[in-house]
């Protein structure tokens, strides 16, 4: 009986012990922006999800790519079936780890200031990028926010020499999400 | 009417129609779009859970119309996300609200059994349906 209570007792300090923490979230907003001579291409997705393994470092990222929405339906339209070929590769997705994780106190109030390193996968292929991030943990709430640059040639991303002037070679790409503690 | 003069004038209309119907269509209005399926949250997420590739090609950029009960909710500025109850401890089905109509309420109830329709986008944690309008 007692060994029960004891036992019950260390597993309960260990679930909220922060630093032991996975944190994750299926609101991540996770937005783009190019801007060519001729044209401003923007989208955005609000349902990214992101788990994130406090002790590790490791996080991971997936978004799916029907879910961006552009202000423009043609736009939408061509970004889907001709450059991304959401059909086909309809996720991208982002492994890694934060490259010092220790730099954050997880248990304390703070803006840190890392690097994520891991594999991008966008359109079916996959590079490994080495990216600056932010988290900022605020009474026991996790953000985290990332804002990296893409070569669209890179991803297997061809661009009909019609519309070249129209559309960037690179692209930035912004995410932002508010983690929960995952139980 | 010279024959140039004529000839300019199909072709700005021909512009004028492009411009309209084409290059500047309005994105699908969800509030008449027909549903191409109507199906249960549970049935929905087990299609995408036991085969994901038949899922998608049946439901991805379908309109589907889905039922359940509500897991939570959110409503902010930020987000507008109803998630339906599936049957399964982790995964749900997130129905994001349509930004370009006026939702019929904010407020639910957790529990409360509900319809929406939209865009299915295909499966992450949850099966996601953007563009959402209640029924």
């Amino acid at each position: 009986m007692r060994f029960g209570i004891l036992l019950l007792l260390t597993l309960s300090l260990l679930s909220t012990d922060l630093v032991a923490q996975k944190w994750f979230t299926r609101d991540g907003k996770i937005s783009f922006f190019s801007e060519a001579p001729l044209e401003k291409i923007e989208a955005e997705n609000s349902s990214g999800t992101s788990v994130l393994d406090a002790e590790s470092g490791r996080i991971e990222f997936a978004v799916l790519i029907k879910g961006f929405q552009f202000e423009s339906a043609l736009m939408q339209e061509h970004f889907n079936e001709n450059y991304m070929d959401s059909d086909k590769f309809p996720k991208s997705t982002f492994k890694g780890y934060i490259e010092d994780p220790e730099t954050i106190l997880w248990d304390q109030d703070g803006e840190y200031e890392v690097s994520v390193k891991g594999d991008l996968t966008i359109h079916g292929v996959t590079k490994e990028v080495s990216v600056p991030a932010s988290f900022s943990m605020k009474e026991g709430s996790l953000s985290g926010n990332c804002t990296f640059v893409v070569a669209v040639a890179d991803y297997d991303i061809k661009i009909p020499k019609l519309v070249r002037e129209n559309i960037a070679k690179e692209v930035e790409i912004s995410v932002q999400s508010d983690y929960k503690i995952f139980q | 009417m010279s024959k140039g003069l004529r000839i300019l004038l199909i072709l700005l209309a021909v512009a004028g129609v492009f411009y309209f119907f084409v290059w500047d269509k309005p994105h699908k209005d969800m509030g008449s779009a027909r549903s191409d399926s109507a199906i249960s949250a549970n049935a929905l997420y087990q299609a995408f859970d036991s085969d994901e590739t038949t899922a998608q090609s049946q439901y991805l950029d379908k309109v589907v119309e889905v039922t359940g009960k509500i897991r939570s909710y959110e409503m902010n500025t930020e987000v507008q996300k109803v998630i339906l109850e599936t049957g399964d401890i982790l995964g749900g089905v997130a129905c994001e609200l349509d930004d370009l109509v006026a939702p019929k309420r904010t407020s639910f109830q957790v529990g409360e059994q509900v319809t929406f329709k939209g865009l299915c986008t295909g499966k992450l944690l949850d099966v996601v349906l953007v563009r959402c309008v209640e029924l």
